[in-house]
């Protein structure tokens, strides 16, 4: 089982997709955080992050990506999730993420729904 | 976005307009942390400040909400902020701090109004974000609940071991907030480490190992071997009814801040969590052992197959004799041996054996019997010379301590002779007409037992009416309710009493007489038995 976190990023014209991979927690989210951080400051309004490699996330992971919603929404961009586990699915949606940042099940209508 | 903003030392009847957007920000729920950034923009222009930084309790410590200007820390402690302190503004909930320090007087003078404003907006705030932080513990406390019952759902749905294990594990660091876990379960005796997870973890660990029993009871630190180098580690048993089947130990829970150890209630959750996850393995286990069962079964009528095979159907015909084989393991496969064999120039072979122990390591010793035996009657007549080669082939290709008992005999149908050698076999028995009764004793040990092994040929000869009996310990062995053995007296008392039967019924006799001696007792051992009768010349 691998259990190193890594945090990546694609920028696709205004749009960013960041990529996870293992267990997003308080290490983890915060590189989240970071990257997420320096794509909005590089003037990024809509990210996506895509959960392929992750198959375990905890509560503080959870916080910050909420905070990161927030700050989304406080910027007026938008964020949305891919490739989600079933069970993180449920766990976002109990943790109300659904209600200001979607799930989508590929990259690709993601993509197209963050840009349409 | 361009907001009009109340000027340095601005009164509100002043600047309506600028005062009622402050009033408008302050009632709108979403925009708090606005209003907050706007409110110290202006209260550090009213007080001519370089810099200030808007900090919110959170918890112990102090969380910087808001700065105008560089150099303000993210955290603080209580004690940075405490009453007195240079350059600080106390507020309910929170605090501002001032650069350079002199310019917080102005808290008290030009910007009193504004820092009064500032006070009820960060307590306003402080409450949002408590409520906030309670409603994400209150549902967090479900997605809690949610792995309990996915783990216990898993009990009717997962039957994949692997997939089970690897969710249990990670469902348990998910649950607890834990950096790292490994999850053991019992094999041959001792706890082994399944999986692990964020570090090394213990290969195994002794099932009776005291300080990880304290560990289990949460009575104890985890032993350092176990999760090395985790600072705060708890560990619960994953029992069932019948008894202990592993354990899961979680390390390092994070908060953050950083690493803490796991309250009370964390114990509490674990222990929960265990027991589905008892319930969800041990359904995978048994259903793993009925599969291994159903194999081991069906490899078992495969090897009893191959053993019939091995043992011959039929006798060869022998004109004025009878000649009739029988076995029956006490096991599916067993390890009694006979033999029924054609030679050059008319001479008849017989063989029992007895292959030391039971089951499928004696079943294996049989087929090494069979083919050996045949393989040697090319090179060898049936005597001493064979028996000699045949223990050295089988010393050679056996476990020690393994030897077999053989009775092997030549028949010479024309004169009667019967020649034989028998290697640490029960000794035969020859029922001659007149009813004395002959035994076939042993010429030398056990093929098998010891190496340079020799033999002796030993001879008699069947006049018409004598009948041979060769048989394994199974029959004379055969015990009674009271432990009392069936003996070779009653055995010779049975061929004796039918000894005219036709020899299949006479073995059927035998069968019936030892199944009434043993009255519902279970075989305990293999039975075999081969009759020879030179029959009487018909008048």
């Amino acid at each position: 089982m691998t259990d190193n976190s890594t945090v990546t990023a694609d920028r696709r014209d205004g749009l960013a997709v960041i990529y996870t991979r293992g267990y997003i927690n308080n290490q983890a989210g915060e590189e989240i955080a970071r990257v997420a951080y320096s794509l909005i400051d590089e003037g990024h309004k809509a990210l996506l992050l895509n959960l392929e490699g992750t198959t375990i996330v905890n509560s503080i992971g959870i916080s910050i990506l909420i905070e990161i919603i927030e700050k989304m929404i406080e910027i007026g961009g938008r964020l949305a999730f891919c490739r989600l586990t079933p069970t993180i699915d449920k766990t976002f949606h109990i943790m109300g993420l659904t209600q200001y940042a979607p799930i989508y099940g590929d990259e690709a209508t993601a993509v197209a729904a963050l840009r349409g | 976005m361009s907001l009009p903003l109340p000027g340095p030392g601005s009164d509100p009847a002043a600047e309506p307009e600028a005062w009622g957007r402050l009033l408008e920000l302050a009632r709108e729920e979403s925009a708090d942390h606005l209003l907050l950034r706007h409110l110290v923009e202006v209260w550090a222009r009213t007080s001519g400040a370089r810099g200030v930084a808007l900090y919110l309790e959170q918890g112990e410590l102090l969380r910087r909400e808001v700065a105008i200007g560089d150099g303000f820390p993210s955290i603080l402690e209580r004690d940075d902020v405490a009453d007195g302190a240079a350059g600080v503004v106390p507020l309910p909930g929170g605090a501002l701090v001032v650069e350079p320090p002199e310019a917080a007087a102005a808290a008290a003078g030009a910007a009193a109004q504004l820092t009064l404003l500032l006070g009820a907006a960060a307590t306003n705030r402080r409450l949002k974000q408590q409520i906030k932080a309670e409603r994400f513990q209150v549902n967090y406390r479900i997605v809690e609940l949610e792995a309990l019952y996915d783990v216990g759902l898993a009990v009717a749905g997962t039957l994949d071991r692997e997939r089970l294990a690897e969710e249990v594990l990670l469902r348990a660091i998910s649950l607890l907030d834990a950096r790292r876990a490994a999850l053991y379960l019992i094999e041959n005796g001792s706890y082994r480490l399944d999986r692990a997870f964020g570090g090394a973890a213990a290969a195994d660990v002794a099932v009776a190992d005291p300080e990880l029993a304290r560990f289990l009871a949460g009575e104890g630190p985890a032993p350092a071997a176990l999760l090395p180098g985790a600072r705060y580690a708890i560990g619960v048993p994953i029992q069932v009814e019948a008894g202990p089947r592993g354990f899961l130990a979680v390390g390092d829970k994070e908060t953050r801040r950083g690493l803490a150890p796991f309250p009370e209630g964390d114990r509490r959750i674990l222990v929960l969590f265990a027991t589905q996850a008892a319930l969800a393995l041990e359904n995978v286990r048994l259903h793993q052992q009925a599969l291994e069962n159903e194999r081991m079964a069906r490899e078992m009528e495969l090897a009893a197959e191959i053993q019939r095979l091995i043992l011959p159907t039929g006798a060869p015909p022998v004109p004025g004799y009878s000649l009739f084989g029988w076995n029956r393991p006490a096991r599916q496969v067993g390890g009694d041996y006979f033999d029924l064999l054609s030679l050059p120039g008319g001479q008849i072979g017989l063989a029992v054996g007895d292959v030391s122990g039971k089951g499928v390591p004696a079943a294996l010793m049989v087929s090494t019997l069979h083919s050996g035996l045949r393989l040697l009657l090319d090179r060898f007549p049936p005597g001493p010379e064979l028996v000699e080669a045949l223990s050295a082939h089988v010393l050679a290709s056996s476990a020690p301590s393994k030897y077999i008992t053989l009775l092997l005999a030549e028949l010479d149908p024309g004169s009667g002779a019967l020649r034989y050698v028998n290697a640490g076999h029960n000794p035969g028995l020859l029922l001659r007409r007149d009813g004395e009764v002959e035994l076939l004793d042993a010429s030398g040990l056990p093929v098998g037992l010891l190496p340079g092994s020799r033999y002796q040929a030993r001879a008699v000869v069947l006049a018409p009416g004598d009948l041979v009996c060769l048989y394994s310990d199974g029959i004379t062995e055969c015990l009674s309710p009271g432990d009392e053995e069936f003996g070779t007296d009653r055995l010779a008392a049975l061929l004796a009493e039918h000894r005219d039967l036709p020899l299949a019924e006479l073995v059927e006799a035998i069968d019936e007489a030892t199944c009434a001696f043993g009255a519902g007792t279970p075989q305990g051992d293999d039975q075999t038995l081969v009759l020879l009768r030179r029959e009487e010349e018909k008048a």
